[in-house]
């Protein structure tokens, strides 16, 4: 894998190609990255599937006379570069111009000595990977009886350089590892199946803690073994902290700037407004130790750092790259974030949380006494709009009763607004737990009251 | 793109630690993209992409390795890679069949090339969706409108003696409209897209497509929470088509009902549905998104009956799955990219028409929700749970379509609500989305006639009906 001075080398060799060709004024940044992951899915003790990819490519953006083009290229070689360049410029032709169209400049130094490496990974021989999905799986049919097979046990790892060059002189590169197991068991009793899902995440592979995953796993299926439905009705709802970290996604996309000065958000000229209980607090924190998705820079070159978004309910402020800092007249708070570098760089959560209180699941559970305990949620993608703020949701969990976890529900439904969600937030728990997906979203358990739960009767 | 010798010398290399059959896939792409909101082309995007990816089966197992770079000594070193990983399982046939030429398929026809339209013209396009938006109501207070394009060439190669290419050329345009008053802000969007060129806009003029989006948003401005709890629901043709895909069609793919993960397992030959139903998977159709000319595997497309007036006949699979379990293969075996295995997809998934009309069947319900459009959703094919959302639905009172209402979501269980289908319509029509399966994203339809489920647990915000 190319080291890092070859990569900002390259990056820079490109830079040069597309100024060059771009003309006087014009602006333009290079954006590189190369991975190379292994994956392994096993299914009854044998491998099912066992992947290594490795792939690299260059994401372009040209600004000229404030119009901006974009266009990547797989392939880091410098044959590759001619076609996207003029591609790029060509593009840059034919936008409309915007002077908010920027680029960040060198600014402060980005952190150093993040602990988001480690060469374990590619140090592990395959077959020790291999090794480890079939122990998930071991360890997870073995939990209980009930569980008759283990649809998927993986593990995955990923090496990603990453390297930005831009022509106000900025200059970057890091190197990250991210490795990741998870288990799908599925319990079955008389004639009914359950799906059960647990994950650990960690930068090497014996950060991940297989037994753990697999007692988490299993339990989630077989207690939802003999689930029935329930009558409609408003009450408490107690959000576990994946759950929670979920619908933390539908918090990030409305904190987005792009989304608020578009008009697409329902959190959109709401700064300074209380826009949710007292017991919510929102971070943001790209440079968190541990985080999944912790960087020296975000996806543009900007350094990381922490913003507090909701304090005591009251909204402080959104998530902005260079670009709709520009139009609010602020500053970048290092949120740009490209899935890859086959995309310009938008907006995007890094490391986004809810701040845990205190007490474990079993003491919120306890607090709340009745209500619903929501361990799956269903059609989030589809279900919960960042645009217009609503909530409709299929959900399956346990009933809380006396202050307990109680029997299995399903074929239930959570509807309502987000605001209102936020502002019905009465419990806030002290198990903080990361999901590594859309830039790293946390949660802890979470109760919500005053929620309507529709069912199909008793 | 795929010369013999090389090609004969990456698959021994891949069978050199054994296996059952080995693959070479090689992919070009050449994608570009506008995006307009606010009024502005803020987008304009060109990809260039190219790799290969090198597969080898043995059992159940499957090796596989994936690289940019398609000279010589990078493939043949993927292959080493794939090969080595399949060491240490037991022993499998290890062939080479002769290779056949390739078996040139009908792919990348179109009638207006995508890439012979000017780029004024397409953003002169973005503009007609945008005003014609804007121009249904002060209600709309944005519009965001993108325009992709894309040719696909595929090339593929395996040690049983297939070797095949395709071409796909897709368009497809999103019109997403956003209405808000006093707060309240709803949505409307449509995309249609198409396997071939700029002649879906004969289908689709983009001002059609602005105002439908708008109206859309608008009228749910207007509609009043949705009721919740069980009721008697009318879907819409068109993209009601979602519902069979998630409630069922997950379900029917071979590698979920291998694994007993699914709901239809072991329950081929018996009723699963109302006799009214008959649905197929077929990627034969003449210019709908989710066809091709073949699969990703080089299989030819085909039309699969899965269901046949309420009988369970037959699942989707791919080339591995048809092999083990002994059934022949369907032309199921798709990928996102070369970085991807392939795995049992469904193309273009629909129930078949009946003979009620539309208007027939909702003028027989007394009281019910008429589900026009429907987000996206998700099932379980393990328990046969789904979940989707209706963005456009009205209330049915006394047989005739009445307010509209919002937030709604339908949530069942598959089998269930394929018994429950107590009336199908005889105006099959089809919808266009993308489908998300193992971290992999293919370009599917759906479709159906307009249908009636008798019972749906409805999701809403308020208690009353």
């Amino acid at each position: 894998m190319a080291a890092e001075r070859d990569l900002l080398v390259l990056c820079e060799g490109w830079l040069e190609r597309v100024l060059a060709a771009a003309g006087r004024g014009a602006e333009a940044e290079v954006f590189v990255q190369e991975t190379r992951g292994t994956t392994v899915k096993v299914f009854g003790g044998e491998v099912e599937d066992l992947r290594y990819s490795h792939q690299a490519g260059v994401g372009i953006r040209v600004i000229v006379e404030g119009k901006l083009g974009y266009a990547y290229s797989t392939g880091l070689e410098a044959e590759k570069a001619e076609r996207a360049v003029e591609e790029a410029i060509r593009n840059a032709g034919f936008s409309s111009p915007d002077p908010h169209n920027l680029l960040p400049d060198r600014g402060a130094a980005a952190a150093e000595d993040l602990e988001i490496y480690s060469p374990e990974a590619e140090e592990l021989a395959p077959g020790e990977k291999v090794k480890k999905a079939l122990e998930l799986e071991r360890l997870t049919l073995e939990q209980d009886k009930r569980i008759s097979k283990v649809e998927t046990a993986a593990y995955t790892d990923a090496v990603t350089d990453v390297a930005v060059a831009n022509s106000k002189g900025l200059r970057g590169y890091y190197r990250s590892s991210d490795c990741f197991c998870y288990a799908y068991p599925i319990a079955e009793e008389s004639g009914e199946a359950q799906t059960g899902f647990s994950f650990d995440v960690g930068i090497r592979p014996s950060d991940l803690d297989l037994e753990k995953v697999a007692k988490e796993a299993s339990w989630r299926a077989t207690v939802l073994l003999g689930s029935r439905s329930m009558p409609s009705r408003r009450t408490t709802v107690i959000l576990d902290n994946i759950v929670a970290a979920e619908f933390m996604g539908l918090l990030s996309s409305a904190l987005s700037a792009e989304a608020v000065l578009k008009g697409r958000s329902f959190l959109a000229g709401r700064e300074g407004e209380r826009i949710a209980s007292a017991d919510v607090e929102v971070v943001d924190d790209g440079l968190l130790p541990g985080g999944p998705a912790t960087a020296p820079f975000d996806d543009e070159g900007v350094p990381m750092g922490r913003k507090v978004l909701v304090e005591k309910g009251v909204l402080k402020g959104y998530l902005h790259n260079t670009y709709t800092a520009s139009r609010a007249g602020v500053k970048s708070t290092g949120n740009a974030r490209r899935g890859s570098f086959r995309e310009r760089p938008r907006v995007g959560a890094s490391n986004l949380f809810l701040v845990p209180g205190k007490g474990g699941r079993d003491d919120v559970v306890r607090e709340v006494g009745e209500g619903v305990y929501v361990m799956q949620v269903v059609g989030i993608h589809a279900g919960a709009n960042p645009v217009s703020g609503e909530i409709s949701l299929g959900a399956l969990g346990l009933r809380v009763k006396g202050g307990e976890l109680a029997g299995p529900l399903r074929e239930i439904t959570l509807a309502g607004k987000a605001v209102e969600f936020l502002q019905g937030v009465v419990v806030v728990g002290g198990d903080l737990r990361f999901l590594p997906f859309e830039g790293g979203l946390g949660a802890p358990t979470v109760a919500v009251e005053g929620v309507m739960v529709s069912g199909r009767g008793s | 793109m795929l010369e013999e010798e090389l090609v004969r010398r990456v698959i021994r290399e891949a069978l050199k630690g054994g296996g059952d059959f080995a693959e070479l896939f090689i992919e070009r792409r050449l994608s570009r993209h506008l995006r307009l909101e606010e009024g502005r082309v803020e987008e304009n995007t060109t990809g260039l992409e190219e790799g290969a990816g090198i597969r080898v089966v043995r059992g159940e197992s499957v090796a596989y390795a994936s690289t940019n770079r398609l000279e010589d000594d990078s493939l043949l070193e993927a292959a080493r890679a794939a090969s080595s990983a399949s060491r240490g399982v037991p022993e499998g046939k290890a062939a080479v069949a002769p290779f056949p030429p390739a078996v040139v398929t009908r792919g990348g026809w179109y009638e207006e090339d995508p890439f012979g339209v000017t780029r004024e013209r397409k953003i002169e396009m973005l503009h007609e969706a945008d005003d014609a938006a804007r121009g249904r109501g002060s209600g709309i207070v944005q519009v965001v409108v993108l325009l992709g394009e894309g040719i696909q060439e595929i090339a593929v190669a395996n040690s049983l003696g297939r070797t095949a290419v395709d071409r796909r050329v897709r368009v497809r345009m999103i019109v997403q409209a956003v209405a808000a008053r006093d707060g309240e802000i709803q949505t409307g969007y449509e995309s249609p897209g198409i396997l071939g060129g700029y002649e879906l806009f004969k289908e689709f003029p983009p001002r059609i497509l602005g105002q439908r989006a708008a109206d859309q948003a608008l009228v749910m401005l207007d509609a009043r929470p949705a009721p919740s709890g069980p009721m008697t629901v009318v879907i819409a043709n068109g993209t009601g088509g979602v519902l069979f895909h998630e409630a069922c069609g997950h379900g029917l793919e071979a590698d979920a009902v291998h694994k007993g993960a699914s709901v239809f397992a072991g329950k081929l030959g018996e009723r699963v549905a109302s006799s009214l139903v008959s649905a197929y998977d077929d990627s034969t159709l003449e210019r709908r998104w989710g066809s091709f000319a073949c699969d990703d595997e080089g299989a030819p497309a085909s039309r699969t009956v899965l269901i046949e007036e309420g009988i369970l006949r037959n699942f989707i699979n791919d080339l591995k799955r048809s092999r083990l379990d002994g059934f022949p293969p369907t032309g199921n075996g798709r990928r996102q990219s070369y970085r991807h295995v392939p795995i049992p997809r469904m193309s273009n998934t629909y129930i078949g028409e009946g003979e009620a009309g539309k208007d027939e069947i909702i003028g027989d319900t007394a009281l019910g929700l008429y589900a026009l459009k429907l987000g996206g959703g998700e099932v379980n094919p393990v328990t046969g749970d789904f979940i989707f959302a209706v963005t456009e639905g009205y209330m049915i009172r006394k047989g005739k379509v009445a307010e509209p209402v919002k937030g709604a979501t339908l949530v069942g269980n598959g089998p269930r609500v394929l018994m429950d289908i107590d009336a199908v319509g005889n105006d099959l029509d089809f919808d266009t989305g993308m489908c998300g399966k193992e971290g992999q994203s293919v370009p599917v339809c759906t479709g159906q006639p307009t249908l009636r489920v008798r019972r749906l647990v409805v999701g809403g915000t308020t208690e009353v009906m």
